[in-house]
């Protein structure tokens, strides 16, 4: 970083500007359909990006998130519905509870890399889901809550374009949040602990509280992304909480390309436009589900911005797609470098 | 006790496989169910209920093999990647499920012979739940003496060991990753067979049985047959007191536990500290 703070990439700043524009214009030139999947895609474009704080820069493969995205939803459902809040409650609310449980879950694994890492989220992931799932009284249970009001956020028109508008301005201030917190002191430090944790600690660098930073940071953000969700579909089940659904936002971030932050957006439009697409056509979508986690896994091991930044580079070298980061010929994350995943190979290399 | 038996024929499969591949195979629950229903598939024409176990266990082994053939072993030593790529073969196989056998609740039959009860003094004991119980001791010492003192054994210990060192002698470890992966997945439809007489098979088995299946194995120290041992019992008994003394936190009471317990001992009851290299 030369000693100099790190600046905004500009044509990343220009692409999410285009984005963004175009994102908002869907309304205008769509169904009512198609916005109602716009609207799922920029959600789970926010719950992605919070994830891959964690994943793709601090190099934790969390299998929880869901509980942190659902922990926003059924602070929706529960304080709209069942307590009757007043909405910046509920917000204010959402926003703590998730960014609290990510604390959580970046003490509880402070002792933990790879494998061990990703079951211990799992199991907290679970139990929130279980304490969801049984305390039947209070959040339904199975049946989840529903007749969540949404109407209490709206832009520019009633209904669910103006509930849409609404969700894409929130998303885009949160990613600008979060690309800030990327570039910043901070999240360099948390994206440098992801390269080679025993580096930085011999170094001086207070190695745990920057992975419980990322943990709380992306909790918050993935909790935002959960109440939007709930907000969106009136309605909050078991499902937003399903370790499945983690496993999802996995898959989007190392399909996009973990390494990149604009990464885990693109996994999000190519699986969710694939679902809509296949769900059209058979209801056999959780076959090609399975299929895309095994084609990617295989095939994209370091994403299609992988695949293309490779490609270029071979082809006579474009320049890096994100400054200040080299992506490196695999993602780090799915090798497993320095004391991380690599520590528990240990008895096998 | 019988609860815990089952869990340790669920979990002996999951933790023989990492043991040696440290692949946490998310497969395996849905290779139960694949083995529970085509055991009841052969079991419904031919009435013959050891036929479906063999056919059961050997269908579901060959799966393995492929699996491991033509997916797995590609992803060699990346522990993310083989990881994921398990979760999608999950979803394969339980949509070939869905689609083939419908998404109606059934229930396999029991094992000739092991109806009716026991009786002793005032307590009654079921013959399939005692059944359960010798089944699971007798896989236990079964596994845990090949691993020690056959040169199978051995061979797959030395690969877990020193993978490396193991080739360099002669040993074919790509052969051993495929065997070990085929009895992962011949065990997890043999216990398909057990607990879908016991507990039933529907959609969504594969997850259940695969999350019980792993707070065993993690519990127990990844890869550590005995460990699963243990743990299978005593998670049974936890269970069966978390859904007696506070039913509505049941799932609470079953995932807290191991979440405090991963996080003090990262390697579980008996998994023991790896090398760092």
């Amino acid at each position: 970083m030369r000693g100099d703070r790190r600046q905004p990439d500009p044509r990343l700043v220009a692409l999410a500007v285009v984005v963004v524009l175009a994102v908002a214009a869907v309304p205008f030139v769509a169904s009512t359909y198609v916005v109602t999947v716009a609207l799922r895609m920029v959600v789970l474009s926010l719950f992605a990006l919070a994830f891959n704080i964690v994943f793709g820069a601090a190099d934790m493969p969390s299998l929880g998130h869901a509980a942190l995205f659902g922990t926003g939803s059924y602070v929706v459902g529960l304080g709209m519905v069942r307590w009757d809040w007043p909405f910046p409650l509920v917000v204010v609310a959402g926003l703590t509870a998730g960014a609290l449980l990510g604390i959580v879950m970046g003490i509880a694994t402070l002792r933990t890399q790879g494998i061990y890492l990703l079951l211990l989220t799992l199991a907290i992931g679970q139990a929130v889901w279980g304490l969801a799932f049984q305390q039947v009284r209070l959040t339904g249970g199975d049946n989840g809550i529903s007749r969540i009001d949404r109407s209490v956020l709206t832009l520019g028109t009633d209904g669910v374009v103006g509930f849409y508008w609404a969700a894409v301005a929130v998303v885009a201030a949160a990613a600008a949040l979060l690309y800030w917190f990327r570039i910043s002191i901070v999240g360099t430090t948390i994206e440098a602990v992801g390269m080679s944790p025993s580096r930085l600690r011999a170094l001086g660098f207070a190695v745990g509280s920057a992975r419980i930073t990322a943990f709380g940071v992306s909790g918050a953000f993935s909790a935002l992304a959960g109440m939007l969700m709930a907000l969106g579909n009136r309605f909050v089940s078991p499902e937003n909480l399903a370790w499945q659904l983690s496993a999802e936002v996995m898959l989007f971030a190392i399909l996009g390309g973990a390494s990149w932050f604009a990464g885990p957006v693109l996994g999000v439009v190519l699986v969710i436009g694939t679902e809509v697409v296949v769900k059209d056509l058979t209801d056999r979508w959780p076959m090609v589900l399975g299929g895309l986690y095994v084609l990617t896994m295989l095939f994209l091991p370091d994403g299609v911005l992988g695949a293309l930044s490779r490609r270029r580079r071979d082809s006579g070298g474009g320049p890096d797609p994100q400054p200040g980061r080299d992506p490196g010929p695999a993602s780090d994350v799915s090798r497993g470098r320095d004391s991380g995943v690599a520590t528990n190979t240990g008895a096998t290399t | 006790m019988s609860f815990g038996s089952l869990l340790f024929l669920l979990a002996s499969g999951l933790t023989l496989t990492f043991g040696l591949m440290r692949t946490v195979n998310l497969a395996h629950g849905a290779f139960y169910a694949l083995g529970g229903y085509i055991g009841l598939e052969v079991i419904d024409r031919t009435d013959s209920w050891g036929l479906g176990l063999v056919v059961a266990v050997v269908v579901v082994a060959v799966a393995g093999v492929v699996v491991e053939r033509v997916l797995l072993h590609r992803l060699l030593g990346r522990e993310l990647p083989q990881i994921l790529l398990t979760v999608g073969v999950a979803w394969i196989i339980g949509d070939v499920i869905l689609a083939v056998w419908g998404g109606r609740p059934r229930t396999l039959p029991r094992p000739p012979g092991l109806d009716g009860v026991l009786r002793l003094g005032g307590l009654t004991f079921p013959w399939f739940r005692l059944g359960l119980v010798v089944l699971a001791v007798v896989v236990f010492v079964v596994l845990e003496r090949s691993l020690a003192t056959t040169l199978v054994g051995a061979r797959i210990r030395a690969a877990v060991d020193d993978e490396e060192t193991a080739l360099a002698v002669g040993i074919d470890v790509p052969l051993l990753f495929a065997v070990t992966f085929a009895a992962g997945a011949g065990l997890a439809a043999f216990a398909g067979i057990w607990g879908g007489a016991f507990t039933g098979l529907r959609p969504g088995t594969e997850w259940d049985i695969l999350l019980l299946a792993l707070v065993v194995v993690v519990v127990g120290g990844l890869g550590s047959m005995r460990g699963a041992f243990v743990a299978a019992l005593l998670v049974g008994v936890l269970d069966e007191f978390g859904k007696w003394l506070f039913p509505s936190f049941a799932l609470f009471t079953l995932y807290a536990p191991v979440a405090v317990l991963l996080a003090l001992r990262p390697r579980g009851l008996f998994g023991r500290e790896e090398r760092v290299a």
